[in-house]
């Protein structure tokens, strides 16, 4: 549970499940609702899905196979990715396809160069529902990642079926959260973005949402200041109006970097030795481009041959092994530090902190409002006198709950609706979670403080806030917003006060 | 390039004419002369944002001219040409109706990244037309022009329908998109609408240093572009490396750079071809000058060597020049295929361009019925935006298309059979501002629901219920605020919110589909008298060529019937030096007719000798 609970309200989670049941019992006799509800019930209690999105060749199974630290994704030059594949933890691997109009059926594995390689069995990608791939992994434990077709293809239907997937007509998405990919902004993304928006609950809350800037290592044509660029780039994404008004939060990722960093093998790392030894002018006429790295243009070089030499640029791409031979050079000798390395430069780390802050930690919250979504469409689709009870208690969820209230807040603030300054907006987000649930992030201090430094924290903030919701000077607008404020200040004493 | 053969023989033809009294023919070829006084031609960079078009014009020119940045992209397009001496300046054209010369600041070389790009000047609000630098470069001594331009983020977005609107004026277009991926389908979609109104296209493959499958790329690229069915070159391309080349003059790196083939291109299939296009036009100016000059003598000299005849020639040229003249009618067949097709065409396109933004305004209306505008507005007000100016662009390409069809029809009607030069069709000047003329959509004002408000009427509200469930409880014995009357009165209040929030939401939309549908006919008003004066223009320029080259006709030839019935009547001695003087006359003429010829010849032989 995220946000702080608020003194005796019990948290949103069960007051959502309660829901849930009590709408099951009232359409007990349709079994189409029921069957849906059940689902929705049950998916309470499965890891959160991510699904990652975003436009054809965005990275999309590169970020999925660095999330998970293995080559699972298959990955390719050209466009790969065709049906919608869930990748979630198993005790054994096992390749589930669901067509769309047939029983599911298994799937033999097999590995290509370590990627897994899916064959249909002659079945048209667009009789394919969604393939379901189990695998043991820890990092697919607390999330089932999604990886779907880019947006912008081509082949027109494979676009369409990430749209079906992830924007579906006629219902909720099946997905809790979305990762979204991009190189660039493009108009696409922002429309799509858009389209991503949910229509009733949390209204325009992009709360689900975190763009990802892809490939960051190919900015500047893979010069070693690359990533540099790249976060700086994310970080005026993020203070775009525009953009804070879709997502969450907006970070830099080399996923190509990411992945082989996360499974580098110690024959990768000796080559990179190797041409760490190579003089310098050498290997700057090398690493001009891909072809005469590969050729060894103008380069005695036995060790790596041309196979693995053009292997490693596969893996590393250009400025992977601009960075992993300045690396070496700079004396680090052991390869798990250059992995470490990589992966730390590569931005994932980043990445996976803000999604155990927006998504982990709001767990909870993002699954009540899948199921919230899934109740409303009931409600909507068959209406009955039983509903009218049911549509208020949503309703009155969605007002009363206070987390729902904070998104809300969040979202106002980022689109500019609430006049205040600039430091105090954004004291106002984090305090509101924007940040993190956590009471320490918060109040924007260290995790590990005592539980007393927070409290005075808390205090302090609240009482800072409730000035200005009382002053008479504040407009109308900006005194809301330091209430909704307070209250969560107050939540967080609430939950301190246990200690 | 200014063909210097070419313009040595219009010169010597403008010559004739002043010299056999035709001041009607010179002017065609004054017209022509000026025509290859402006060598210009003008190759398109044109592609999505930050897939290295600027860093493509760097590297051809070999030097730091468009500014290039991992992050900004161009806001304006820059024009880089030939000049003596390295010099930048800005330009600010009027409004489409203004007569006024552009504006023109020269401005330091180091300072144009200020100017264009989205850092110096985000979304181009100083309003610049372009920027124009000149760098004394052989490349570009041909006359070769290269327009760098802003990323067109689609077809739908303001940058796209702008690129579109310049393209038919483009001698070639370059469609550049790095070797990271495959063609997206906004890319191809873009590329399909460019072929139809500059078919001289080639893809620039960028950037291929530094992906390691760009040969893959090319060749998926290849595939996409046979089943589009679109005919033009791939040409993978590394600037950083022509860039390192041209530094260390590494003939090695310069030939994997890829630029080689590039400027090959550039060269001989466009500046080639534009030369080309300039000989064989200037030799048809000059042929027909000759021919009709000589028509007059050859009458006279028929009529001197054989008086007898002259009677039969007066009457045969009588009657053609009565085909000439009706030719200049107005019920000439030519005139009304052009006065019908102009008028069709001015139909069918505002039809088109109508049926397009109704197609869009019900969408509009039915996406505002569906949410509240006071939410959905700004992300409302660019889809609407974008809808509108797709389909402008659609609507402008199908136009050209359409009036290129239709003077072809026109010049065949003119002289059936016999080849006449088509004259150039202005589409640039009427529509290079189409893209910003649709101007953004406004959001009506309204009655905005602030806060303060919503709390008003749920006070008025809520007060009566407190009161009412306060009076029941107090009777049983309660104080008249308590928990349980406050909890109720938060649940009246609650209720007339949203009455009161329902009406306003409805308002809101009623507002908004006023404002959509005004938007609309605004847009439809403005475009439709756009295209439709293009293709009023277009009819004036169809007209005016081909009733001058009628009258052309029609006085040649009545100099011939004047020159005939004055043979008849000078005597023998004259007669016999007339004939030596008109035969030598006649011979000069041919020489140059024949010069002519080997200009249109020599058209050819360059372009298929360069390809060989």
């Amino acid at each position: 549970m995220s946000a702080p609970t608020m003194g005796q309200a019990p948290p949103l989670g069960s007051t959502v499940r309660v829901l849930l049941r009590h709408t099951m019992e009232a359409y007990s006799d349709s079994p189409q609702a029921l069957g849906w509800l059940r689902h929705h019930l049950e998916r309470f209690d499965e890891p959160l899905r991510v699904a990652i999105a975003g436009k054809v060749k965005a990275g999309k199974s590169t970020l999925l196979n660095a999330l998970v630290g293995e080559e699972i994704a298959p990955t390719d030059a050209g466009e790969c990715t065709r049906v919608v594949t869930w990748y979630q933890d198993g005790h054994v691997p096992k390749v589930l396809m669901y067509p769309k109009a047939a029983q599911p059926r298994p799937l033999t594995i097999h590995r290509n160069r370590g990627a897994l390689a899916f064959d249909l069995q002659g079945t048209p990608t667009d009789q394919v529902d969604r393939l379901v791939v189990d695998w043991p992994s820890q990092n697919l434990r607390s999330q089932t990642l999604i990886d779907t077709p880019g947006i912008a293809s081509l082949s027109g239907d494979t676009s369409m079926r990430a749209g079906a997937f992830l924007t579906p007509d006629d219902a909720p998405t099946p997905a809790d959260a979305v990762i979204y990919l991009m190189r660039h902004l493009h108009a696409t993304d922002v429309r799509f973005l858009e389209s991503f928006y949910d229509q009733g609950v949390a209204k325009a809350t992009p709360v689900n949402t975190i763009a990802v800037l892809s490939r960051a290592d190919e900015i500047g044509v893979g010069r070693l200041d690359a990533l540099t660029s790249a976060r700086r780039i994310a970080r005026r994404y993020r203070s775009d109006e525009k953009i804070r008004g879709l997502c969450q939060t907006v970070v830099a990722v080399a996923g190509l970097l990411a992945q082989t960093g996360r499974t580098m093998r110690q024959d990768e790392f000796a080559a990179l030795v190797a041409l760490a030894e190579l003089p310098r002018a050498d290997m700057d006429g090398l690493l001009l481009s891909v072809d005469r790295f590969v050729r060894g243009e103008g380069v005695e070089l036995a060790h790596p041959d041309t196979d693995a030499r053009a292997r490693l640029i596969e893996r590393f791409g250009l400025f992977g092994v601009r960075l992993g031979v300045t690396l070496v050079r700079q004396g680090i000798n052991d390869p798990t530090r250059v992995a470490e390395e990589l992966v730390r430069r590569s931005g994932l780390e980043d990445l996976r902190t803000v999604l155990a802050t927006q998504f982990t930690e709001r767990r909870d919250l993002l699954k009540s409002r899948s199921a919230l979504l899934a109740v409303e469409m009931v409600l909507q689709r068959e209406p009955r006198p039983a509903a009218a009870a049911l549509s208020a208690e949503v309703e009155k969820i969605l007002a009363g709950a206070h987390e729902f209230v904070e998104l809300r807040m969040l979202s106002a603030l980022r689109a500019g609706a609430v006049k205040l300054p600039t430091d105090a907006i954004e004291e106002a987000e984090r305090l509101l979670g924007g940040d993190g649930g956590s009471a320490a992030a918060r109040l924007g201090l260290d995790p590990g403080i005592h539980p007393e430094d927070l409290r005075r924290a808390a205090l302090e903030a609240a009482t800072r806030w409730k000035r200005r919701a009382e002053s008479p000077l504040s407009s109308r607008n900006t005194a809301d917003a330091a209430r909704i404020v307070v209250r969560s200040c107050e939540g967080m004493l609430a939950s301190l006060h246990r200690y | 390039m200014a063909v210097p053969a070419a313009v040595d023989l219009v010169d010597l033809a403008l010559k004739a004419t002043t010299a056999y009294q035709r001041p009607d023919l010179g002017l065609r070829l004054q017209h022509t002369r000026k025509r290859l006084a402006d060598p210009a031609v003008r190759v398109l960079i044109v592609g999505e944002f930050k897939q290295g078009k600027s860093q493509l014009v760097n590297a051809l020119v070999n030097a730091p001219v468009c500014p290039v940045d991992d992050d900004i992209s161009t806001s304006v397009p820059t024009v880089v040409k030939h000049g003596e001496t390295p010099a930048v300046s800005i330009v600010r054209d009027h409004g489409p109706d203004d007569e006024r010369p552009p504006e023109r600041t020269e401005v330091p070389i180091g300072r144009l990244a200020e100017f264009v790009s989205e850092a110096g000047n985000p979304d181009n609000r100083a309003k610049l037309s372009y920027a124009e630098v000149s760098l004394p470069r052989k490349l570009l001594a041909g006359g070769l022009v290269l327009v760098d331009t802003p990323g067109v983020g689609g077809l739908g977005s303001a940058h796209g329908a702008a690129t579109m609107s310049v393209l038919p004026s483009a001698d070639a277009v370059l469609l550049v998109s790095d070797a990271a991926q495959e063609y997206t389908a906004p890319e191809m979609e873009f590329l399909g609408a460019a072929m139809k109104l500059c078919p001289n296209v080639a893809c620039v493959v960028t950037k291929t240093d530094l992906y390691p499958h760009w040969r893959r790329i090319v060749e998926l690229d290849a595939g996409h572009l046979e089943r589009a069915g679109v005919k033009a070159d791939i040409l993978p391309i590394s600037s950083t490396l022509r860039l390192h080349a041209a530094q260390t003059q590494d003939a090695a790196l310069m030939e994997e750079s890829g630029f080689k083939e590039l400027i090959a291109f550039l060269l001989n299939r466009v500046v080639a071809r534009a030369d080309d296009l300039d000989r064989r036009s200037t030799a048809q100016d000059v042929l027909d000058v000759c021919e009709q000059l000589a028509t007059t003598m050859k009458s006279e000299l028929t009529a001197q060597e054989d008086p007898e005849r002259a009677e039969a020639l007066v009457a045969d040229l009588t009657s053609a020049k009565t085909r000439a003249d009706a030719l200049r009618q107005r019920s000439a067949r030519w005139q009304t295929t052009l006065n019908d097709g102009v008028a069709d065409l001015i139909a069918d396109i505002d039809y088109d361009l109508r049926d397009r933004l109704r197609a869009i305004a019900r969408d509009a209306e039915q996406l505002l019925e569906d949410a509240d505008p006071a939410d959905i507005w700004d992300q409302f007000a660019e889809w609407m935006h974008q809808q509108v100016s797709t389909a402008a662009s659609a609507n402008f390409v199908w136009t050209a298309e359409r009036a290129r069809y239709l003077a072809g029809q026109v010049a065949e009607h003119f002289a059936e059979g016999a080849e006449i030069a088509l004259p150039t069709l202005r589409f640039e000047d009427t529509v290079g501002t189409m893209g910003g003329r649709v101007g953004a959509l406004e959001q009506p004002v309204d009655e905005k629901f602030g806060i303060g408000q919503k709390l008003f009427t749920g006070m008025r509200g809520g007060y009566g219920g407190l009161l009412m469930i306060g009076l029941a409880t107090s009777i049983a014995g309660l104080t008249l605020l308590n928990p349980i009357s406050i909890g109720a009165g938060l649940l009246f209040g609650g209720k007339t919110v949203r009455d009161e929030r329902k009406r306003l939401k409805q308002r809101r939309q009623a507002e908004s589909k006023n404002a959509v549908r005004r938007h609309i006919d605004e847009v439809t008003f403005q475009v439709s008298k756009d295209s439709r004066d293009m293709l009023r223009r277009i009819q004036r320029d169809l007209r005016d060529h081909f009733t001058v080259l009628a009258e052309e006709v029609s006085t040649s030839l009545a100099t011939s019937v004047a020159a005939a019935q004055s043979a008849v009547k000078t005597d023998t001695n004259e007669r016999e030096s007339r004939i030596r003087d008109l035969r030598a006359e006649l011979t000069r003429i041919e020489a140059l007719g024949e010069r002519a010829k080997q200009l249109a010849a020599q058209a050819g032989q360059v372009t298929t000798g360069k390809q060989a």
